[in-house]
């Protein structure tokens, strides 16, 4: 397999078309654009590709409802305050239990925000965001290598478990170019039952987020509620960085977590033994291995692009296990290694 | 800042000196839609209060801590210019009615490029259109999604090649008619429908200000021409405006009460398309055979506007 250099959002695209994504929606927003763009040029080159721009995003994410309907692999993408738009139809396809892969490239906000990279929709992303009992399971890739992995296991855990799947990664994911390698992706595995095709020998199919009846509605919350119980148990991903030795650990996701790796190394340079603690799900939340980890280690620092989001997990988790203290910058300011180095070094002198 | 050499001595009663869209703006060189904008507020004057969406207007005018507007100007989303237009226009209403400000004409305005126009604010717009509020809104019309990059749109005409409806071996690009908006504005039956080119500013003008005085809603399709989009050299916006209408492609008229007029602008003979296309980077690729076949139904949607202005009347 060869390496080829290309740009965060056309990996995901990329990725996604050789995992047997065949229909795209999309509509133009930065930091988002080379996505769509990328799919109008060659989703027409894969036999039975799709592509639709749409008139707005609502009509992105219904689009991909409907063709999910039909055992299509289905994929939108858009920037924060696009998500924000698709959050009815997300909160349908949970309801529905349709896969589909959503894709939120952020930036800052809240309102239209700016356009510059930010972690402002971890509350959104990982709490359902739309309205009722659901949840949607959130990668959070911090290389140009996972996008395109996690891109491909995404599809086979949206079809596994019939839920939306998203990927939250930033305006400086989808900007950056990295080498990357694509992984030959799995053969699907969805079953017929569940695909709208017309008229057959079967029973008709009926596809439906409105149950009038509130024990009928109850059952179908905890039938959700059990699957996700499941997805909890089975699908947390995390990733540990010279935490053998360390006195103190980051807690970050996504670019947080690649400026959090530059600060080690000068950290460590200086004598003091950080490490980090990167959780690739951010929901279903990795809080098992992180209380392990609190085991060792007394000192966590979260440190995200917002004020405080993945903040409230990792309390959650490691309230009374140990100490927790937290950087942010907010509003699409990417911090320097050195300023959280600085951060860190001060923090780091006053640990138990 | 000096705007004409001689003002006093050419214009004074056609414009209106005083300029409430500041320059020092970060509009691209050439840009026939910021052009559009200023003369828009001229006609307009100062008792105004505008509603943007999001786009290029409200990006190059408006970033933080600067801003062009000497007028009030709001901006909140991309789909709801229309709907914050019709939620300043009730405000001002309940506050005149407590006596809270003077009865006077204060006139709402809401303005969007194609997109927000056509695509994603057309149901803010046919919304307020329908509740008869006394607002105009201007749909800045640059045929793709320039502020994004140049990805196509409703409004983005046949055969042009954008980046998300890219001309290649197998496509000709936007395979697609444009959207005729203003037709739709007039199904709405809104007291006034017009287009208008800036690169006819007082023909703009005037439509902009009869369109001030009518109580309840209007519309106004400018066309507004974008080098950066179109792939054009930048000296080129006032005369490709021109050439659009005088090739029958965006022609102007205006619709009163029902009553289709055409402008005094529009030439008795229209030219051929090919001019126009062969000047624009967008339509490189087209060969013979498309443009006859987009010169056969620019000839029948305008022999069809022709009708309109013979056999429609006015309802009142």
């Amino acid at each position: 397999m060869n390496k080829i250099l290309m740009s965060g959002n056309n990996i995901i695209a990329e990725a996604a078309i050789r995992a047997g994504c065949r229909f795209y929606a999309g509509y133009p927003i930065t930091p988002q654009n080379e996505l769509t763009e990328y799919m109008a040029e060659h989703m027409r080159n894969v036999p039975g590709g799709v592509f639709i721009q749409s008139e707005s995003e609502i009509a992105a994410i219904h689009m991909i409802i409907g063709a999910s309907a039909t055992g299509t692999r289905v994929m939108t993408s858009s920037s924060s305050p696009g998500i924000s738009l698709k959050q009815e139809g997300i909160s349908s396809m949970a309801a529905c239990e349709l896969p589909g892969v959503i894709v939120n490239i952020m930036r800052g906000g809240p309102g239209l925000g700016n356009i510059r990279p930010a972690q402002g929709d971890y509350f959104q992303a990982t709490r359902g965001g739309g309205h009722g009992d659901y949840r949607t399971i959130v990668y959070g890739p911090a290389t140009c290598q996972e996008l395109a992995d996690l891109t491909m296991d995404a599809f086979d855990l949206a079809d596994k478990y019939r839920t939306p799947v998203m990927i939250l990664a930033d305006g400086m994911m989808g900007q950056m170019m990295e080498p990357v390698i694509f992984k030959k992706p799995k053969p699907r595995k969805y079953s017929e039952k569940f695909m709208l095709k017309g008229a057959g020998a079967g029973k008709s199919k009926f596809i439906r987020g409105l149950i009038l009846d509130a024990i009928e509605m109850e059952e179908h919350n905890w039938k959700l509620e059990r699957k996700y119980k499941i997805i909890v148990d089975n699908e947390t991903l995390h990733e540990e960085h010279r935490t053998d030795d360390a006195e103190f650990v980051i807690v970050a996701y996504g670019t947080a977590a690649r400026i959090a790796k530059g600060a080690i190394k000068r950290l460590r340079d200086n004598g003091m033994k950080v490490g980090l603690f990167r959780p690739i799900t951010l929901w279903p939340f990795p809080e098992l291995k992180l209380r392990a980890l609190s085991g060792k280690v007394k000192n966590f620092l979260v440190f995200e692009m917002s004020t405080g989001q993945m903040l409230e997990d990792v309390r959650l988790t490691l309230q009374g296990y140990a100490n927790i203290e937290f950087h942010g910058r907010p509003g699409g300011v990417v911090p320097t290694p050195a300023e959280l180095a600085n951060v860190i070094a001060r923090h780091y002198d006053k640990k138990d | 800042m000096n705007i004409v050499e001689n003002f006093d001595l050419f214009a004074p009663r056609l414009i209106n000196k005083k300029e409430l869209l500041s320059g020092g703006h970060r509009a691209c060189s050439g840009c026939g839609e910021v052009l559009a904008v200023r003369l828009m507020c001229k006609a307009l004057g100062e008792n105004t209060v505008i509603a943007s969406a999001t786009g290029c207007m409200e990006i190059v005018t408006s970033m933080y801590p600067t801003t062009a507007w000497e007028v009030p100007w709001i901006h909140v989303a991309f789909e709801n210019a229309a709907a914050v237009a019709s939620g300043v226009e009730a405000g001002l209403k309940a506050l005149r009615r407590k006596g809270k400000i003077a009865d006077c004409d204060i006139k709402v305005v809401g303005m969007a490029g194609d997109g927000g126009t056509m695509d994603i604010g057309m149901q803010a717009l046919s919304g307020a259109m329908e509740r008869g509020h006394d607002m105009l809104f201007v749909c800045f019309d640059n045929e793709a999604y320039m502020n994004t990059g140049i990805q196509r749109s409703s409004g983005t005409p046949m055969g042009a090649s954008t980046t998300t409806a890219p001309a290649g071996k197998v496509s000709m690009g936007q395979k697609t008619w444009k959207k005729n908006m203003a037709e739709i504005m007039v199904a709405h039956n809104v007291p006034y429908v017009a287009t208008a080119c800036p690169s006819y500013p007082l023909d703009f003008i005037r439509k902009v200000e009869k369109a001030k005085k009518v109580k309840g809603p209007s519309y106004i399709h400018c066309f507004s021409v974008c080098p950066t989009g179109w792939r054009c050299p930048s000296d080129q916006t006032i005369s490709l405006g021109r050439l659009a209408v005088e090739t029958g492609i965006f022609p102007l008229y205006e619709v009163e009460n029902g009553k289709y007029k055409l402008s005094a602008e529009m030439p008795k003979k229209l030219r051929p398309i090919k001019e126009y296309y062969k000047s624009q980077g967008r339509y490189r690729h087209l060969g013979e055979d498309e443009i006859k076949m987009i010169q056969d139904r620019v000839n029948k949607e305008y022999k069809k506007l022709l009708n309109k202005v013979q056999c429609l009347e006015a309802w009142s």
